[in-house]
């Protein structure tokens, strides 16, 4: 088939092409369509260019879109030529040499309209796609799936067995299918090629299945033979009755309805005096009035008439209202068909695989940005409202670190450890100057620490400004992880995904593991008894509100990696780690993880619902947090006995 | 003998004095009395002060005296402005619809009307249908009702899921944060029919009464603040007095204990609750035709805790105090942000108080949480000295005033 589409190309342009050596004669043979372009005769130079195989023929394709091929006046010759003030450089289009001339005196610009330019432009593509340079290669294959056309599916054929580079070959080998989907030439192939993209994913072949399942809406007395149906409308359920009967009327196939706005228009013209038929204007203030006025027009013959109920109904009785596929023949859209049901299956496994990566990814943030919170709440009984500018800091932490450090790898690996020292520091400075004093006064120490709160955030506006501050990640973590056109995922989510994961074990080897993580448990459970058998509660204190407040500078990091860093942006996650802590469980790593994770999938399931108002998800979130407090007020981990408080 | 509620409450006298000799002072001041000491837009700031202190001895109530701190009170205070300026804008919308229909051949029909106010109110979000939010709009009487049942219906409901679940503490200062939160991001969609981000604007020109001019009617509504401000006062002074007041103290003070003494603590708690959350909403009424605009970011959590630190600098437990504090830290905001302050040049550094306010008052905020909770108002202790024994312990619902002592190390 390929083979004998070559050979046809070929015998068409041999005899013409015979004695064409170089592009310069072959340009000779056509002198007039090239020297004066038009939509009808441009086709016979691009075959005859594609036919012959000559040195230079894209570039000079080029230079002619771009306007710059002239021709001299006295021997016909044309060249390449750059304007250089008066005069013009001139480069021989054959071998390239270059001369100058001081006048354009005896040349003339060749200047293709916009429609031949379009055809070159289309000309190119065939040669781009065999060219030597990979990247004209590839962006002839984006210019394709762009604008996809009948008549590049023979060019991208014959490129397909010359083709070095494997990646390539496989995109074209895709495309061809692709075209030849949509413009093959016999049932047979076209069908083949839809099969083959079944279930393929990817936008463009979605773009082509929904190309072949093309519909438009007809109406008619019956259905035409050999019209290809893809659905019957039934009135009331598909097509609503002012709809059907706009589209009779469209189709001239029943009189137009009578609109409020026709009676308006109507009775405004037929206005005399002040009266219209005889009623005051100024009565007409309600539809009723209205409407008598205008049944008294339309019975002195002034006005179109109403359309009664009955004929209305009978005219949409007597048509059907049916959707055809433009394509007409029956197996290919069946074809398409299943195509776009298998696609459809596989979207739906797609979206749910990649809601659950969003999702996850939504969790592990709210983990980082909470665990710090409910460490400290669950020793200490203290709900630090300045949580979030910790947060801030650590982001800051790492901007100021990139200031000086521009390596982005190496601030990163310094910018963690130190946005953890100084919230620590921040953290224990805060528990010795303010909350040690506030210990048994919990209200108080929320809004003394809210106070502390808008100094840092008016803090970080008065040195770092108003405007958002850029934490730019290393390229490593630049991309994303693509699976296919539905699921992916940036690298930096899987990256704060693993950090989180780093934190859990980190958190609970902490906890389980070591002297003060049995300490932070005991003081836990029972501050006095813990005090009773030798701990400090005190040091125990400070030490864990540095903990907490350290892993919030981290997590500032983290945050500050894939959203900007503002003063704000601590307030933006504060009320989410509240709702991560109180339905997790005061207290509890594990019930933490348990909140994290049912807020995160909460909220990306509501989203799924919903897509394109995220505050709504927000707002039902917390409806549901409120209605969850309601049947497990202590959290989904809660301390039993004693240990719960009271 | 029992006494009356004026002795066993001195300062609602003092407070009523002080209250209407400031108004009169105020008003011969006005430029609507031809004075002119005092401009209408500061007339109208201080309206809308006194609208804040009567939504901050709501506060004072629901926190200093029940124990309850609210994070949402705020928002009562918005949907109480959201419900006027709902009928605000409709009843103005109305009057400028009329006026470019009256052009038009045909008289309008009542649908016409309704169908140019909607697609005039609505324009600006993309919609012009009237969302069902807006069914009573057209009618004063019905939003006024609105102004008190809306925020009181939802703080009753609220309340009595959070009560019943005996959800106390920081657990409930989180939980009402959330309502509110989740209030504000409701409001904020364009979905919900209140204009979105761009809130409800043009309040301060109220229907009917275009003809008098910004001055009278910004001294009508400093009246009328100015008796809400009285009445609140005496209704929560009476509240608060007396054998209900006992028990609300005893609830702050230790809740289980209240419990076992055979109280329906839950009640007592969502009664205050809810009426608080009304008063706050009548605030909010007043408050925004005076602003002249409402938007969704009025709402937000932040304004609620704000309103906590105005009743703490003020001193809780005392309904003066929650009035100082509301008046002093919002008139001085305005003062410090609003440039009339000057900077302090320290030679190196020159401190500008529109970036340093916000510092200074977190400071003085953590200053006055730490050493002299009773804020403001205990000045008025010293001077009155009471005689009564020096309380003991804390405070609020706290884990047992004395663990602290107990667990020190020794």
């Amino acid at each position: 088939m390929l083979r004998f589409m070559l050979v046809c190309l070929c015998l068409i342009f041999v005899a013409p092409v015979a004695h064409a050596q170089s592009l310069q004669s072959l340009l000779q043979d056509n002198a007039d369509a090239v020297a004066n372009p038009s939509r009808s005769t441009v086709d016979s130079i691009v075959s005859a260019l594609a036919a012959a195989p000559v040195e230079g023929s894209p570039r000079f394709l080029e230079d002619w879109r771009d306007k710059a091929i002239w021709v001299r006046l006295s021997d016909g010759i044309f060249f390449s030529a750059a304007e250089d003030g008066d005069g013009l450089v001139l480069t021989d289009l054959d071998t390239g040499a270059q001369t100058t001339v001081a006048e354009d005196d005896g040349f003339d610009q060749i200047r293709p309209n916009a429609g031949v330019r379009r055809v070159i432009n289309a000309a190119l593509v065939q040669f781009q796609l065999s060219d030597a340079d990979v990247t004209r290669r590839i962006a002839a294959l984006d210019a394709i799936s762009r604008d996809p056309a009948a008549d590049q599916l023979v060019p991208l054929r014959q490129s397909i067995p010359g083709e070095p580079d494997a990646s390539i070959l496989a995109r074209k080998v895709q495309l061809e299918r692709q075209l030849t989907a949509r413009f093959g030439d016999s049932m047979q192939e076209r069908v083949a090629a839809i099969n083959f993209l079944s279930g393929d994913l990817s936008v463009e072949v979605r773009g082509v299945i929904s190309q072949i399942l093309t519909t438009r809406q007809f109406v008619g007395i019956s259905i035409p033979e050999g019209t290809n149906v893809a659905q019957i409308m039934e009135i009331g359920d598909d097509l609503d009755e002012a709809e059907a009967y706009q589209l009779l009327v469209d189709a001239d196939l029943a009189p137009a309805t009578v609109t409020p706005d026709d009676i308006v228009a109507t009775l405004t013209a037929q206005i005399e005096d002040g009266q219209v038929a005889g009623v005051d204007v100024s009565t007409l203030g309600t539809d009723a009035a209205r409407i008598a006025a205008y049944d008294m027009l339309v019975t002195r013959g002034d006005a179109a008439p109403f359309i009664a109920p009955e004929d209305r109904a009978s005219a949409l009785d007597a048509h059907t209202f049916y959707l055809a596929y433009t394509e007409v023949n029956v197996d290919i859209t069946t074809a398409a068909e299943d195509a776009e049901a298998a696609i459809a299956m596989q979207l739906n496994v797609g979206k749910t695989l990649d809601l659950t990566l969003d999702a996850l990814s939504l969790a592990s943030i709210y983990f980082l940005a909470a665990i710090g919170l409910a460490i400290t709440f669950g020793v200490m009984g203290v709900i630090n409202m300045a949580h979030g500018e910790f947060i801030m800091m650590g982001a800051y932490t790492g901007y100021v670190v990139q200031q000086i450090v521009p390596d982005y790898t190496l601030s990163i690996i310094i910018a963690l450890p130190m946005a953890f020292g100084v919230t620590f520091a921040a953290g224990v400075a805060m528990e010795r100057l303010v909350i040690r004093h506030l210990y048994h006064r919990p209200l108080e120490t929320l809004l003394a620490t809210f106070g502390i709160a808008i100094v840092l955030q008016q803090l970080a506006k008065n040195i770092f400004g108003t405007q958002a501050r850029p934490l730019t990640s290393p390229d490593w973590l630049a991309g994303a992880w693509v699976v296919n056109d539905v699921v992916q995922i940036s690298t930096i989510r899987i990256a704060i995904f693993a950090l989180a994961l780093l934190f859990l074990c980190l958190i609970l080897y902490i906890l389980k593991r070591t002297r003060l993580g049995l300490e932070v448990r005991a003081v836990t459970q029972n501050p006095g008894m813990a005090a009773s058998m030798g701990i400090n509660p005190d040091r125990i204190n400070m030490l864990t509100f540095g903990l907490g407040s350290g892993i919030a500078g981290i997590a500032g990091v983290a945050i500050g990696l894939y959203a900007k860093v503002t003063s704000e942006m601590g307030a933006d996650y504060i009320v989410q780690s509240f709702m991560t802590v109180v339905v997790g469980g005061v207290g509890n790593v594990w019930g933490t993880l348990a909140g994290a994770s049912l807020i995160g999938f909460t909220q990306k399931g509501i989203e799924f619902f919903n897509p394109s108002n995220t505050l709504a998800a927000q707002t039902y979130m917390i409806l549901f947090v409120i209605l969850f407090i309601q049947f497990r007020p202590k959290g989904i981990v809660a301390l039993k006995g004693r240990a719960a408080g009271d | 003998m029992r006494k009356s509620f004026i002795a066993q409450n001195p300062s609602v006298l003092w407070f009523l004095a002080g209250l209407a000799i400031f108004t009169l002072g105020v008003t011969f001041m006005s430029e609507a009395a031809g004075v002119d000491m005092i401009s209408t837009s500061f007339l109208k700031t201080l309206g809308k002060t006194l609208c804040l202190c009567l939504v901050a001895i709501a506060m004072d109530v629901v926190w200093g005296y029940c124990g309850i701190l609210s994070l949402g009170h705020f928002a009562f205070f918005g949907i109480g402005g959201y419900a006027i300026g709902m009928w605000l804008m409709y009843a103005r919308t109305e009057g400028i619809v009329a006026t470019s229909l009256d052009s038009a051949a045909l008289p309008p029909t009542p649908q016409e009307i309704t169908d140019a106010i909607g697609s005039q109110i609505f324009g600006v979000v993309g919609s012009s249908d009237f969302p069902a939010l807006w069914a009573f709009s057209h009618s004063l009487p019905l939003q006024l009702l609105a102004v008190v049942l809306a925020p009181g219906l939802l703080a009753l409901v609220f309340g009595w899921l959070a009560f019943r679940s005996r959800v106390t503490g920081v657990y409930l200062s989180i939980l009402t944060q959330a309502m509110t939160l989740a209030l504000s991001l409701y409001f904020f969609q364009n979905d919900t029919g209140l204009r979105g981000n761009n809130g409800l604007s043009g309040l301060q020109n109220i229907p009917g009464l275009e003809a008098r001019g910004q001055a009278v009617v910004s001294l009508w509504f400093f009246w009328a603040s100015a008796l809400a401000l009285g009445m609140g006062y005496v209704l929560f002074a009476y509240v608060v007095s007396g054998k209900f007041g006992s028990v609300i103290r005893a609830i702050r003070d230790n809740e289980a204990r209240v419990r076992f003494l055979g109280y329906h603590v839950e009640h007592y708690k969502l009664f205050i609750f809810t009426l608080t959350a009304m008063v706050a909403g009548v605030a909010g009424a007043l408050y925004y035709p005076q602003a002249g605009i409402i938007n969704p970011a009025e709402i937000a959590p932040i304004a609620s805790i704000y309103l906590a630190v105005w009743v703490a600098i003020g001193g809780r437990g005392r309904l003066y105090g929650a009035v100082i504090g509301a008046a002093l830290v919002s008139l001085m905001s305005s003062w410090f942000t609003g440039g009339s302050a000057p900077n302090i040049n320290l030679g190196f550094y020159e401190i500008k108080w529109t970036d340093w306010w916000l510092v200074l008052l977190g400071v003085s905020f953590v200053l006055v949480t730490l050493y002299f909770p009773k804020g403001v108002g205990g000045i008025f202790d010293a001077l009155v000295r009471k005689t009564a024994v020096e309380r003991q312990g804390d405070y609020g619902p706290d884990k047992g005033a004395w663990r602290n002592d107990e667990g020190k190390p020794s």
